[in-house]
């Protein structure tokens, strides 16, 4: 059927449409991506190796991808709580509360990291709410098994989490909340007639239907916060081993003019980028040929 | 078991789906709710199965008010019109479902499990597909599927809505004999709803024609077709 | 006797029994408070306290901040960005999606694949990968800076991080719209005669314009609010190469907060008219969107 590379069709445009696509593609996207690419083999791998295996990288890369992993975990669970919520429940405002959901996706991340810095910093609003009730509680409770709180948030690991988990909220309820829809009612209600209570149906029947959709926005959550930049450097306080996020020391590096440092650390995220666009693609593979649709 | 409809009537805001009806099945009988869409023999059906809650009226079996009891409580193997098979997971488990689904000191141990649900394949016969998804069915055996997980809890009595209405000809009228073993088999006071009145006819010892939320006839499929009681009764089953 | 039932109509259900596809109700409430106080931790909050820091010394205070001229350049670069990116985004996305749903050719899978792959690709390596290509270093780059045409640290690199961060807006709505919407009605218009052009524009564009606009305003909020990739290849020149994000950064570092916090702002009330009219398509026009289907 098709003998060429296009199969033969009476609609126009094709190289027109083809043209456009593939050269705007390859300018805009492809040719950086490539330079990066034929940069590291410029500079050999052994000694983008060297560079990626230092102290202060593994820190980095090691905390973007900790805190981005526990981040979409966080959001697995709230997201789908979420996605039930707006799509099961009537209450008033629901429209409302629908949109906010979104606002992550629409606020620039660089006002999210301001506002979020704002608000947990040791004087602000939420900062000082920590520092006053939840590290004397938390010490009391926890300070027995050696865990101390210092009650500080931002500027601490505790503060990046919560800007990733703010850029990442949205990933998994918009996966999952079409899909809840398509839940026929029915099947729900065979649960029941077979004994089983709205517990067990939630958690034999719902989730594992909702799981590929939800495992699919888990992913996009942590490939989102894995590259997360502008929300993060304002809260994360920045310091080197502790606080400092891969895509901040690229910045670094490249203030400091040294590319081919930079150039390697950029490589080892773009590695970890299409390993999970790599995953991302598996599940949906795997939940088609189990259920039949993702 | 011996079920009594005692006066049910159910409204959807301003429309009457059922006008209060009344009606006694006799244990271990098979009986066909037989009439048109909007007839209002789906949503009795789902009264008996405490999926909906009627208006007023009250429903017994073997003589106690079942009325507010829970779905879980009734115990009433309920076909789904799509079978509402669990698309993620095998035969097996679909049919083990409701057995897993009892409490820890109910629940029979995993070999017990594996024995009924074999037996229950055998049953449909079907006894080498318990492996399979849903998907991977056809249309007769997911029917089928749907009738083993709806016997597999023990259930005191059997309701199916439009068991037949998704499948061709020729495979309904195997199905239709199937059904008829089963319910020979299990002795279950049967209920199922359709609008194709020589399926009605063919299967059930016990007819009841609905119209517009009323029961026209209740009788004996020949007793139905020598003495029609109303004109619709006359004209339903003239077609 | 029937009277005798109507007036009981209506007989409450006992508490024990309640529709089997619904929880009960204490957990409902339970669910819809949990899942309100988190949003109202997470979002609500951090968009509250923009607006309070902006307005911290008052009004007046916080419109002197934005009318100074680094700031109104600021606002100027930004829109010009926009004005250039999301058009081009635009072209590109009907292009693309023209030719992936009108036609079928190998590699499309692949294809669709690389029109992605700028969301998985964090912004600041998109901006190292063109200060890699287009830097002064380079041999492209030190070409186009002897023409006298820099591109990093000039607008050029600027429109090309927010072309790169905004590339697969448009096309990731159009594509699951065209696909649904099929090709009949295209060849419909062929056989009566129409040409190309005559067909996208009086046939294809009206049946995605709503698909369309909604990917331009994602496009748009991105565009406009991009940080990590600009901030890169901007080179933070006041006046010249500060766009409004790369804006409040420069003046939160300099503790200028209100000056920081009301540039933000500007930014958040651009954000929230985006979702007013992302909701309100969705809510008019639903059917005409790829939201809510599954991609």
């Amino acid at each position: 059927m098709m003998n060429g590379f296009v199969a033969k069709s009476p609609m126009p445009g094709f190289r027109l449409g083809m043209g456009i696509t593939v050269t705007m593609l390859s300018i805009v996207v492809l040719l950086p991506i490539g330079a990066l690419l034929l940069h590291g083999v410029n500079f050999g791998l052994s000694n983008t190796w060297q560079v990626v295996n230092t102290e202060r990288v593994w820190n980095a890369l090691f905390l973007s991808f900790r805190l981005a992993f526990f981040a979409a975990l966080f959001n697995l669970i709230t997201g789908t709580l979420l996605a039930w919520v707006l799509a099961r429940y009537e209450f008033p405002g629901r429209r409302i509360v629908d949109a906010i959901v979104d606002l992550p996706f629409a606020l620039p991340t660089a006002v999210a990291g301001i506002a979020l810095t704002a608000l947990y910093a040791p004087n602000g609003l939420f900062g000082q709410f920590a520092k006053n009730w939840l590290a004397p509680i938390g010490n009391f409770l926890f300070s027995p098994f050696g865990v101390e709180f210092s009650g500080r948030i931002a500027y601490t690991q505790w503060g990046i989490l919560i800007a990733l988990i703010f850029v990442g909220l949205p990933f998994v309820v918009r996966t999952v909340q079409p899909v809840i829809g398509e839940i026929e009612r029915e099947v729900e209600e065979a649960s029941a007639t077979l004994g089983a209570t709205r517990f067990y149906t939630i958690r034999r029947v719902i989730l594992p239907m909702l799981m590929p959709a939800a495992l699919t926005g888990f992913a996009l959550s942590l490939a989102r916060a894995v590259g997360e930049y502008g929300s993060v450097i304002f809260i994360a306080g920045n310091i080197p081993n502790k606080t400092e996020i891969a895509p901040l020391l690229i910045v670094i590096r490249l203030e400091e003019f040294n590319y081919d440092a930079a150039g390697a650390i950029g490589i080892a995220m773009l590695l970890i980028s299409f390993s999970m666009l790599l995953v991302i693609n598996l599940i949906q593979i795997w939940s088609r040929r189990r259920i039949g649709h993702v | 078991m011996l079920i009594e409809i005692d006066e049910i009537a159910k409204t959807f805001g301003a429309t009457a789906a059922l006008r209060p009806v009344s009606l006694q099945i006799p244990s271990g009988a098979l009986v066909a709710l037989l009439g048109p869409s909007g007839s209002g023999k789906t949503t009795l059906l789902r009264i008996l199965g405490g999926l909906e809650y009627p208006t007023s009226g009250r429903v017994k079996f073997d003589g106690l008010d079942a009325t507010g009891l829970t779905v879980q409580e009734r115990r009433a193997g309920f076909v789904f019109q799509s079978y509402a098979l669990f698309r993620h997971m095998t035969v097996f488990e679909n049919i083990a479902y409701g057995l897993r689904a009892r409490p820890r000191r109910e629940r029979p141990s995993n070999a017990e499990i594996t024995r009924r649900v074999t037996k229950l394949l055998d049953l449909i016969q079907l006894p080498d597909i318990g492996g399979r998804f849903p998907s991977q069915l056809s249309g007769g055996q997911r029917q089928r599927v749907a009738l083993a997980r709806a016997i597999a809890i023990e259930p005191r009595m059997l309701l199916l809505d439009e068991p037949f209405g998704a499948l061709d000809a020729r495979v309904r009228k195997e199905l239709r004999q199937g059904l008829r073993e089963i319910h020979d088999t299990t002795g279950l006071t049967t209920i199922f709803v359709t609008h194709d009145q020589e399926e009605a006819m063919e299967l059930a010892d016990l007819v009841v024609v609905m119209s517009m939320g009323q029961i026209e006839q209740i009788g004996r499929p020949q007793d139905i077709r020598s003495k029609p009681a109303t004109r619709f009764v006359r004209e339903f089953i003239e077609v | 006797m029937s009277d005798v039932l109507i007036a009981s109509r209506g007989q409450p259900a006992p508490k024990r029994w309640h529709p089997v596809t619904e929880e009960r109700r204490p957990t409902r409430v339970l669910l819809i408070a949990l899942s309100l106080s988190l949003l109202a931790l997470l979002v609500v909050a951090p968009l509250g306290v923009i607006f309070a820091e902006a307005l911290a010394r008052g009004t007046v205070q916080a419109i002197a901040s934005l009318s100074r001229p680094e700031a109104r350049s600021a606002i100027w670069l930004t829109l010009l960005v926009a004005a250039i990116t999301v058009p081009l985004n635009a072209i590109f996305g009907l292009a693309a999606a023209w030719t992936i749903t009108k036609f079928d050719f190998r590699g499309k899978a692949f294809l669709i694949t690389l029109i992605d792959l700028p969301f998985s690709v964090s912004p600041v390596v998109a901006g190292l990968a063109l200060v890699l290509l287009f830097g002064i270093n380079t041999a492209i780059g030190g070409w186009l800076v002897g023409m006298g045409y820099p591109v990093i640290f000039a607008l050029p690199g600027i429109i090309s991080a927010s072309m790169f961060v905004t590339f697969p807006f448009v096309a990731r709505e159009l594509i699951p719209v065209m696909i649904e919407q099929g090709r009949a009605e295209e060849e419909a218009a062929l056989t009566l005669g129409a040409s190309g052009w005559r067909v996208l524009l009086t046939v294809t564009l009206p049946n995605v314009k709503w698909a369309l606009l909604y990917g331009v305003l994602l496009c748009n909020a991105r565009a406009m609010g991009e940080f990590g990739a600009v901030a890169v290849v901007s080179g933070k020149i006041r006046g010249q190469t500060a766009t409004m994000p790369i804006m409040i950064e420069m003046l939160y570092n300099e503790y200028m907060s209100i000056a920081a916090f009301s540039m933000a702002a500007v930014l958040a009330l651009l954000a929230l008219v985006t979702l007013v009219l992302k909701t309100a398509l969705e809510w008019r026009h639903s059917d005409a969107l790829a939201t809510g289907r599954k991609h």
